[in-house]
This record gives C-alpha cells, sequence and structure tokens, in this order.
C-alpha cells in the first residue's frame, strides 16, 4: 500500500460546448477522465481532465455543473442523468452528493434498496452495473447567481 | 463562465482507488468498440414561483478510443515438432489472440531465434531454411499448401483467434538436433479486408487530441517475459522449435530363398544340386516418420552354392520378391550407375553388396539375388 499526496484538480471545461438553453438554470455537462503524472519527488498527480484519451476499463467521472442564471431562486430541482450505453456506473464523486439510483428509469432510490429481474423470473440485488438512471434532488432552492455541481464516478465498458 | 475549481484530497490507499476504478472482467468483445461515440444528457425539472419548468444539460461526448491488445502463443501442445533431415514445409504452429475493443490487422514475422530461457527447452543448433509465415485461412487448425498462403492476419474481430504457421525446410545433412524458431506479431489498422493495414502507432500521449478521433493506445503485456518483447509495444512474440528426434529406425531384414528350377521337375522344383535358387532380401523400415538413409545390404552366399553372374535386381517387392527391380552389374565400379542403387558381388569373399541409399518411413525396398547349388 502506498501513500501518496494526491492532488486533485477539477479543471475548468474550456472546451467547446454547445451554447446553453435559454433559462435561468444553466446546467453543463462533461465528462472526465484521471490523468496521473508521477513527480521527480515519487508524488503522484491525479488531475481530472477532459475525457479524450478514453480505453475501455478506464475510470470516468460525469459532471453535471448547474448555475442559476435568474434572478428569483429555483426550487424542487431534480437532474436526471440517463446512464449512456457502454458506461457502467460506479459510485458517487468523492466530491459530490450522492445520487438516487435506478435501473429501471422509474423507481429511485439507494442501490441496496433496488432489484433486477432475472431470466429465471426471480430478482436478484442490483449491482453497479444495473444502473440505468442517476438522480439527484435538490434539497435546497438555488438562489440567484448560485451554482454547484454534482458528479458520479463510472467506467467504460 | 465556470471558475477554476482547485481541491486536494488525501488518498489512504489504493485499495480506495481500486474498488471503484476497475471494471468487472470482461472479454474484448464485450468491450465498447473504438470510435463509439459516447454522450451524456441530463435532462432537469424545477420550479420557479411554483411553475414548473423542464431543460436539458449541454452534451458532453467522447470517443472511445482504441485499446490494442493481444496475445501470441506457441500452439503445440507443449511439444516440438518431430522433423527429418531434408524434410521440407516443416511446420510449427502459433495461436494470436485479438483482445483489442476493434477489429484488428497483424502483420506477421517469422525468425530464427537462439532464445531458450526455459521458454524452449533445448539447444539451438540449426537454422531452418526458407522460413515462411502463413494464416490458417480456411480455419481449419492445419497448414494447407496453397491454400493458407495469406502472410498477414487480416481483419481479426474481438476476442477471434487464428491459427499461424511457420513454415521452414530442414537441412540436407548435418548432425543437428534443433532449430528454434520466434513469431512476432505486430498490431495493423484493421478496416480493410484483404488488405494489410499500417502497423499502428500509439497516439503521443503528450499530443493534445481533438476528442473526437480514435486514439490508439497499447496495452499488450510482454508477452515471452524475458524482455525481448516489451509491453506497451503492440508487438508480441512466441517461440517455437524443430527437433531431429528420431535416431534411429526400427530397420529389419526378411531373407527367403525360392528354388527356381531343378532342370527335373516343371511344377515344383526340389533342391537337387544343379537347382537354381533365388534368395529374397527384404529391408524394412517399420518407422513410419523418418527414413533410413545410407542403407546398405551385405550377404554372404552360402557354402555349397555358386553366384549367377548378374542376377542382383532390386526394387520394390512385389511377384516372387521384386516386381520390376533394376539390374545390376557384379563390379564395384558404380560410375555407370544411374538409377539410384548400387550392387556388386566379391567373389574372393563370396560377399554379395547391395547400396540401397533410402529407405522411407514406412518403406520396403527387396533385393533378389540367385545361386545355383553346387
Amino acid at each position: 500500500m502506498y501513500k501518496c499526496l494526491c492532488v486533485v484538480v477539477v479543471a475548468a471545461a474550456i472546451h467547446a460546448s454547445p451554447a446553453l438553453a435559454a433559462g435561468p438554470l444553466q446546467v453543463e455537462s462533461r465528462v472526465l477522465t484521471e490523468q496521473k503524472t508521477r513527480a521527480a519527488d515519487g508524488t503522484v498527480r491525479v488531475a481530472l481532465v477532459p475525457a479524450r484519451r478514453i480505453v475501455p476499463g478506464d475510470r470516468v467521472t460525469f459532471v453535471l455543473a448547474y448555475r442559476n442564471t435568474g434572478t428569483q431562486p429555483i426550487g424542487n430541482v431534480v437532474l436526471d442523468n440517463p446512464v449512456p450505453k457502454g458506461i457502467a456506473y460506479r459510485a458517487p464523486a468523492a466530491t459530490s452528493a450522492a445520487p438516487d439510483l435506478s435501473v429501471d428509469g422509474k423507481t429511485y432510490g439507494p442501490l441496496a434498496s433496488l432489484r433486477v429481474a432475472t431470466a429465471t423470473g426471480t430478482t436478484r440485488a442490483a449491482t453497479p452495473n444495473d444502473v440505468t438512471h442517476v438522480r439527484w434532488r435538490l434539497e435546497r432552492p438555488i438562489t440567484a447567481g448560485a451554482q454547484g455541481q454534482l458528479a458520479f464516478d463510472a467506467v467504460l465498458r | 463562465m465556470f471558475r477554476n475549481r482547485v481541491r486536494t484530497l488525501l488518498l489512504t490507499g489504493s485499495a480506495a482507488v481500486a474498488s471503484i476504478g476497475t471494471a468487472q472482467a470482461q472479454t474484448a468483445a464485450q468491450n465498447t468498440t473504438a470510435g463509439t461515440s459516447i454522450s451524456n444528457t441530463a435532462s432537469v425539472t424545477y420550479t420557479v414561483n411554483g411553475t414548473a419548468q423542464t431543460t436539458n444539460s449541454t452534451t458532453a461526448t467522447f470517443v472511445v478510443d482504441r485499446k490494442v491488445n493481444f496475445t501470441v502463443i506457441a500452439d503445440q501442445g507443449g511439444t516440438k515438432t518431430q522433423v527429418n533431415l531434408g524434410q521440407t514445409d516443416a511446420v510449427t504452429k502459433f495461436k494470436v489472440t485479438n483482445t483489442t475493443n476493434g477489429i484488428q490487422d497483424f502483420f506477421l514475422d517469422p525468425g530464427q531465434s537462439l532464445i531458450a530461457d526455459g521458454l524452449v527447452t533445448g539447444i539451438d543448433d540449426f537454422d531452418m531454411g526458407n522460413l515462411r509465415v502463413f494464416v490458417d485461412s480456411n480455419n481449419n487448425g492445419v497448414y494447407d499448401p496453397g491454400v493458407d498462403t495469406r502472410a498477414y492476419i487480416d481483419e481479426l474481430a474481438p476476442d477471434a483467434s487464428i491459427a499461424v504457421f511457420i513454415v521452414g525446410n530442414v537441412p540436407g545433412s548435418g548432425t543437428l538436433s534443433q532449430a528454434n524458431v520466434n513469431l512476432q506479431v505486430i498490431a495493423a489498422a484493421g478496416g480493410q479486408a484483404n488488405t494489410r493495414g499500417e502497423i499502428l502507432l500509439p497516439t503521443d500521449l503528450n499530443l493534445a487530441n481533438a476528442d473526437n478521433t480514435v486514439d490508439i493506445v497499447f496495452a499488450d503485456d510482454d508477452n515471452d517475459g524475458i524482455g525481448v518483447d516489451l509491453p506497451r509495444n503492440g508487438q508480441g512474440r512466441a517461440y517455437a522449435s524443430y527437433e531431429i528426434g528420431t535416431r534411429n529406425v526400427a530397420l529389419t531384414v526378411t531373407k527367403s530363398a525360392l528354388v527356381l528350377s531343378d532342370g527335373v521337375n516343371t511344377l515344383n522344383p526340389k533342391s537337387l544340386p544343379g537347382a537354381t535358387v533365388q534368395y529374397c532380401l527384404l529391408v524394412r523400415n517399420a518407422t513410419l516418420t523418418a527414413s533410413a538413409n545410407g542403407v546398405q545390404l551385405n550377404d554372404v552366399v552360402p557354402a555349397n552354392t555358386t553366384y549367377v553372374p548378374g542376377s542382383i535386381t532390386i526394387g520394390a517387392p512385389g511377384g516372387s520378391c521384386v516386381l520390376l527391380g533394376s539390374t545390376e552389374d557384379d563390379d564395384a565400379d558404380d560410375a555407370t550407375e544411374t538409377d539410384g542403387v548400387t550392387a556388386s558381388f566379391n567373389s574372393t569373399n563370396r560377399n554379395m553388396n547391395a547400396i540401397l541409399g533410402t529407405v522411407g518411413g514406412g518403406g520396403v525396398t527387396a533385393v533378389a539375388f540367385k545361386v545355383t547349388i553346387n
């Protein structure tokens, strides 16, 4: 087991993104991946960079960055992120609130509460690989000008 | 638009990283194919002053890159290919498996090898001639001359395997025991059938690259474990051996006598004085896999008999002994002989000498000569 001081840099996603929809709530989706570089003193620097070189088995982080650009508070915010094909959900990102999960897009809850039908007609406990939707409900309204971000870790199948 | 966020995070151990960072074990065919575009969009619902609204996030997209990986092994069941001097088109068999998340071509390069290092046992003491490499085009696991003619692997699907044969000729002479060969496999671009793609080069990790291109990432292991092949180089190597293991064959001689005529009885001639007797010697090589070379046969004519001059004949067995055999002269001068076999009779020591040359695996050569009973 090694101990290293790893610095996680959440890079500013400055690559071109489509114009945001009009409206007070702006949500930007980003995909980041870890890039490890070993410094001369032996420490490993782990940076999160926009996902450009990704091969199966690589870990990726899906980020939803939101911002209230309007003048009124925004309440009852629910962000529902279908897990893209080829992506396996793993865990909430280290800095993010934990999302509710779903294996069918209808029933949401903690992973332990979810069950999946099997070929034999019974059900089994869901695993992270079964997750099809990731959803966050924000408890508090987003005040005018406020922003934040939510993220989950996943693996490219 | 967004502020840079810089955070420090103390990771307390590698286990925590591994537990969330690894995908479950899966085969290459289950891997997402290189070039697949993966897009992520979230739908959002919210209320402003009690009015429900919906919106979508922006869409983030990336393209799955090519994770080049494959294995190459000698597929000989741990044995060496047994060969004989002068054998042509002797085969060693290998197996290449594509574990890339996409279709690949592979360049093949056969080579002589001195490598032992536990990968192959025995000392390499000769080289195979005319070394070639062929892919098992008809996928039957056996080298078919004239059918398996492709010298590169074309369009191998993820998780698919194919046999590759190194084919070579064994030198015709010498005291030889073993030749090691190696097969080097180099990943090349797939995508076009019946054309060998260019050898792949990994995308420079330091180069900025566009999101919408398929980068090439080498993920292959050190295939031989001895440092000749290196991990993550897009190449693999495996080793196999040819062995001249057969040092002797089961060579037997069967001798029989047949009275041809006795001057008295026409139907069943007896061994009377003056009778002509044919001696028949069958030289049999019972070893199917190896020829006996330089075979010589000596037979002393029995006492109280007289050799019939010019009666030696050599050839395939049949009839009373030799079927359509050669006619040999009795002198020891073989300069005029052209049929590949020679014979002589030494009247001093009454020895019949036949030089048969090669008796092939499972083959029989017959020698007949005649005497008269004194």
